[in-house]
């Protein structure tokens, strides 16, 4: 996804400040833009260029359409859009949910694996990171028939128990879908946050120590502070995954009418380009979630590294 | 630090965005059709329909002029339209296509499919299709389609749960509630069948047969009619059906469906004659040879049915061999020996005279417990006349779709209707098109 070309990218950007500049820097830079360009840029601009357009017939509509230069009709067409409102209020929803349950998750888990008590470490880093590595449509299928009742054995074992819950009950569906993503990302955040502890200069913990401190007192006072920068990466590729939300509600809505084909922006996106066949409408929507992820990334940013600071 | 914001928002952005690199507007390739005789050349055909691979070979051996090379897609709910619209409005399409009915307007309306006159002879092949099927690929006195099935809509019912409930089959919809009413006291838990708010066509195929029109024209005017009288007739039947819990809202094809029919919670079916293999596939195994049978859907008081399904040859716009590419057409609809070479591929019912029977005797239907064909038959006999599919199916099908999603939550039938008229009719007026309501 997204999150690993973001990696790369910011790695490369920060080998390119290092090196000495000129040609050396020119020729490993080149291969980099070329497809960057062709890839991210060119697509950016043709998709502007589409949602300022739209394909307008007359009449009953047979014969060639005619392509006409819109202005912002698209754009507001889509915020006009009941289905593509509620889509953004829902993600709003799932981040506010799926935020504090992954990040927290993966901070108590990197903790964990650090504390110095903590025994077969190995398998535990291995086992947390195991879900990631199931692909995305994978693991949203899996899903799709744990929750699927008469047929999970998940939701027979709690009828056992008393507990009858429906997952794909529209009222639960979104707290459901907020679950997978969970399950999928939190292993990998571990790693990251993982590999930030390890980088905690171990001189300042055994100070710590000295003073006085326990594991508890230590994780929360010396290794948290210090590994803020990376929880701050973490936070911006959660918050651009988010919006990229699409897989798992698709393969959902296939088990369930709760979860419609246009219950997050990019589905709407989707079904505006190849369902409904309007690509300009499509385009808007798409400028407007990919606004929306410059907006809020830049907010992340802006708001860690004032922490940071601090 | 500074660049890095940008680099991120700029990564963000174009990964957003990379969702639309897939759908190119390229050159159009417009070939002006010319009839042609004795047309010759190499032709691509993509069909998602099991067999078809088999039929291009057929074809190929049959003569030596036109050489057909055939490519599988995914049918149109896995993205198979999204497919076909893109490849044809990039220049790169097939020369032969499949569209279902429903979808065919909207391939018409975009000008990706060309209109056939003058590519076909029209007495050998249109001229001997019944009405009803002729105004499914007819628009605007064009021919835009060859007619491959027709399929009735029907009802599938367990025949030992109506004998132990102690009802006939229902000739009515009163009948059918009484039915399921009677279903319920002797099995409680049981249900008639499920509305499935997956397959907007079956509600419009219900529409349909109750006299309904959701599309139409007057004059140089779409006349958009989803929650029109008849309509709101049927989604207050069905919401009534819903409410006495004798029809359980659960997804066609998913596994709760599934595992309903195998288990006798649901046990009965709203489908087509294309029903038959999934019905077999998903009870054969839980002993339910012999006592599933087909049946006319219920009407409201005369003779009256649907199509639900069907598929339509066509050739596409970015055919650079029409004359080919409709010969072959021809081929696909209308010839026994392309029937034949399909072999068995579930219990088809063909458009063309004289087709169905070579298809029927390649299908073992000895799992059922009537002889399904003959129902098959005089359900075709009592297709309401008059109904239309619109400029662009897809919209009301999200639309409707969409607002099913609420039935799980209080939402009814008449509400998602009342949306989906609304939507339809908004997002035509977007396109330009002139709609009256």
């Amino acid at each position: 996804m997204a999150t690993q070309a973001l990696t790369t990218t910011v790695r490369r950007q920060g080998r390119a400040l290092a090196g000495t500049g000129g040609r050396t820097a020119a020729l490993f830079l080149v291969p980099f833009f070329a497809v960057f360009v062709i890839a991210m840029i060119a697509p950016v601009i043709y998709s502007l260029v589409l949602s300022f357009h739209s394909q307008q017939k007359s009449g009953l509509g047979f014969g060639e359409a005619k392509t006409v230069f819109v202005g912002l009709e698209n754009y507001v067409q889509v915020f006009q859009s009941e289905t593509f409102m509620e889509g953004i209020a829902r993600l709003g929803l799932y981040c506010l949910i799926y935020v504090p349950c992954m990040v927290g998750g993966a901070v108590v888990f990197a903790l964990l694996l650090d504390a110095t008590v903590a025994k077969a470490r190995k398998l535990f880093q291995l086992l947390v990171f195991l879900p990631h590595a199931v692909p995305g449509v994978i693991a949203a299928l899996i899903w799709a028939y744990l929750y699927t009742p008469g047929i999970s054995p998940l939701v027979q074992a709690l009828q056992g128990g008393g507990i009858q819950i429906n997952f794909l009950d529209s009222h639960v569906v979104l707290p459901s879908i907020v679950n997978i993503g969970v399950w999928e990302w939190t292993g990998y955040n571990v790693i990251i946050l993982f590999t930030a502890l390890q980088a905690v200069p171990r001189e300042i913990l055994e100070a710590a120590r000295v003073d006085g401190a326990g594991e508890i007192r230590a994780a929360v006072s010396i290794k948290f502070p210090l590994i803020l920068p990376a929880l701050s990466v973490i936070m911006l590729f959660t918050i651009i995954g988010t919006l990229q939300l699409f897989t798992e509600p698709n393969i959902i809505s296939k088990a369930t009418a709760s979860v419609t084909s246009t219950w997050v922006p990019n589905l709407w996106a989707y079904d505006a380009a190849f369902i409904r066949h309007n690509l300009n409408q499509a385009a808007a929507a798409s400028i407007i979630i990919a606004g929306l992820a410059a907006i809020l990334s830049l907010a992340v940013t802006r708001l860690s590294s004032r922490m940071n600071k601090s | 630090m500074k660049r890095r914001h940008l680099f991120a928002g700029m990564a963000g952005l174009a990964a957003s965005t990379l969702l639309l690199t897939a759908c190119g507007t390229g050159p159009s390739t417009s070939a002006a059709p010319t009839p042609a005789d004795d047309p010759s050349g190499s032709i691509t055909f993509w069909s998602s329909l099991a067999g078809m691979d088999k039929v291009a070979e057929a074809f190929n051996a049959s003569q030596d002029k036109i050489k057909v090379s055939f490519e599988t897609i995914p049918n149109g709910a896995n993205g198979g339209y999204a497919k076909l619209s893109t490849a044809i409005t990039a220049g790169n399409g097939p020369d032969v296509a499949t569209i279902e009915y429903p979808q065919l307007p909207q391939f018409v309306s975009n000008g990706q499919v060309i209109a056939l006159d003058g590519l076909i002879n029209k007495a050998e092949t249109v001229d001997k299709l019944t009405d009803e099927t002729k105004a499914l690929v007819q628009f605007g006195e064009k021919t835009y389609a060859l007619p491959y099935d027709a399929a009735p809509m029907l009802m599938w019912y367990r025949k030992d749960m109506l004998d132990k409930a102690g009802v006939e089959v229902p000739k009515t919809w009163d009948d059918f509630e009484q039915a399921g009413k009677k279903l319920k006291a002797v099995a409680p838990d049981s249900y008639l069948a499920t509305f499935n708010p997956n397959e907007v066509a079956a509600s419009a195929g219900l529409a349909w047969q109750a006299g309904a029109k959701w599309f139409g024209t007057e004059g140089d005017s779409w006349k958009v009619g989803v929650n029109d009288e008849a309509t709101q007739k049927v989604a207050g039947y069905w919401q009534k059906l819903i409410d006495e819990k004798i029809v359980k809202v659960s997804q066609a094809y998913s596994d709760e469906w599934s595992l309903d029919l195998a288990n006798s919670t649901v046990v009965g079916v709203l489908g087509g004659n294309w029903s038959a293999t999934g019905i077999q596939k998903r009870t054969e195994a839980s002993g339910q040879k012999g006592q599933w049978i087909a049946a006319e859907l219920p009407t409201w008081g005369n003779e009256s049915g649907a199509f639900y399904g069907g598929s339509s040859f066509n050739v596409t716009k970015s055919s650079k061999n029409p004359a080919a590419a409709a010969k072959f057409v021809e081929f696909l609809t209308t010839n026994q020996d392309a029937i034949k070479a399909r072999g068995n591929t579930g219990s088809a019912f063909l458009a063309f005279p004289g087709l169905t029977p070579v298809a029927q005797k390649a299908y073992d239907s000895s799992y059922f417990g009537n002889d399904i064909y003959e129902v098959f038959n005089k359900a075709y006999g009592n297709i309401t006349p008059g109904w239309q599919w619109g400029p662009n199916w897809d919209i009301t099908n999200t639309a409707l779709k969409d607002a099913y999603g609420k039935l799980t939550t209080g939402g009814t039938i008449d509400d998602a209707i009342d949306t989906a008229q609304d939507a339809t009719v908004a997002s035509l007026k977007q396109a330009g098109l002139s709609v009256k309501e």
